[in-house]
């Protein structure tokens, strides 16, 4: 995932003059700034300011990143950074005596992890955007927490009750085959597999 | 692959990556997209390092203000503001010491202009209601843009 091309592609168009593409790297990444900050514990209000440094300092930095399609680890530790920073600095130094239990905090395999997530979350989501216009009305209803049952989902897209579970496995076989989550590596799909299931 | 989960797992999946969005606050995604303005803006970014109200600790530096007053200190490599909040209005000053201008920009887009004298001091009124940002040229040419401040 890390030498997923769209990234590249994303990060070298936002890097010319292309807000489009800035919007589409802030939409897919933000997630995992925010899941840093939130594993961080920061108040709303500091997790705002950490992204908003986050995002400028990756503005600053669009045509000098050395290796584009790392972005998502580029994010990772430059979030990470400065959590510690606001850490450091609010009343929790109290009980943090030093830069090593700061560090301490939140384990670097934990940040690993939510870059793992983040990017899995990406792609998947990604996949669902991609689905024709029936099948994602379909995944969105079915996906809505708690998902809407078959009779509501029978009368807001006007398909009879027996042909939603077809309809739902074929849209999600659709998913299943679509380049986006194709390209997607096997690896990060063996860790933490939703269901409890076995992964790859 | 993806061919080894079920349908259930994919479910879950793709609950969770729907969820992992929409659990992140509209105007953190907002700010993250406004920051792309700064493009190809040849300043250089001052950080926050320090805010009264946030570092509570540090309290014992002396001040000659009392405490309810709000000060904070944007730094980069080449200079820092240092900015205080006295009633209405926003005072600062550069250090080092030097003469410039000094813009305010709101997240609306707006920009006005206030210099900088040869003590490197600036006075903002009245202080912007929504986020502002400060960007500093003296005139030696340095360029200095602080994060988004909110008072």
């Amino acid at each position: 995932m890390r030498d997923d091309p769209s990234v590249v592609a994303l990060v070298a168009r936002a890097a010319g003059d292309d807000p489009g593409a800035w919007n589409e790297l802030v939409d897919r990444y933000a997630p995992l700034v925010w899941a840093i900050c939130t594993r961080y514990e920061l108040s709303s209000h500091d997790s705002e300011d950490v992204g908003q440094t986050v995002w400028l300092l990756l503005v600053e930095q669009l045509g000098k990143l050395r290796e584009p399609a790392a972005l998502p680890g580029w994010l990772a530790t430059t979030t990470k950074r400065e959590c510690l920073r606001v850490v450091m600095a609010s009343h929790r130094s109290d009980r943090l005596t030093s830069l090593d239990d700061a560090l301490q905090f939140v384990d670097d395999a934990v940040i690993d992890e939510e870059i793992l997530m983040a990017e899995r979350n990406a792609g998947l989501r990604a996949a669902l955007a991609e689905l024709p216009p029936r099948c994602r009305q379909l995944m969105s209803m079915l996906l809505r927490d708690p998902p809407c049952s078959y009779s509501e989902i029978s009368a807001t897209l006007q398909i009879a009750m027996g042909s939603i579970g077809p309809q739902r496995a074929r849209c999600l076989e659709r998913l299943r085959r679509s380049d986006t989550l194709t390209a997607l590596g096997a690896d990060e799909f063996e860790i933490n597999t939703p269901g409890g299931g076995p992964g790859a | 692959m993806l061919d080894g989960w079920d349908d259930e797992q994919l479910l879950a999946a793709l609950g969770e990556a729907v969820r992992a969005r929409q659990a992140v606050p509209d105007s953190f995604v907002d700010t993250g997209k406004s920051a792309y303005a700064w493009h190809n803006i040849d300043a250089e970014l001052a950080q926050l390092t320090y805010d009264s109200q946030r570092d509570r600790r540090s309290a014992t530096v002396t001040r000659s203000e009392t405490a309810s007053i709000r000060a904070l200190t944007f730094t980069s490599a080449h200079l820092s503001l240092e900015l205080e909040v006295t009633g209405s209005s926003l005072l600062g000053q550069i250090i080092p010491l030097r003469s410039g201008t000094l813009e305010i920009q709101t997240r609306a887009g707006a920009t006005t202009t206030t210099p900088v004298d040869e003590i490197g001091c600036f006075a903002i009124d009245p202080i912007p209601d929504g986020p502002f940002r400060l960007r500093c040229r003296t005139a030696d040419d340095t360029d200095v843009l602080t994060g988004w401040i909110t008072l």
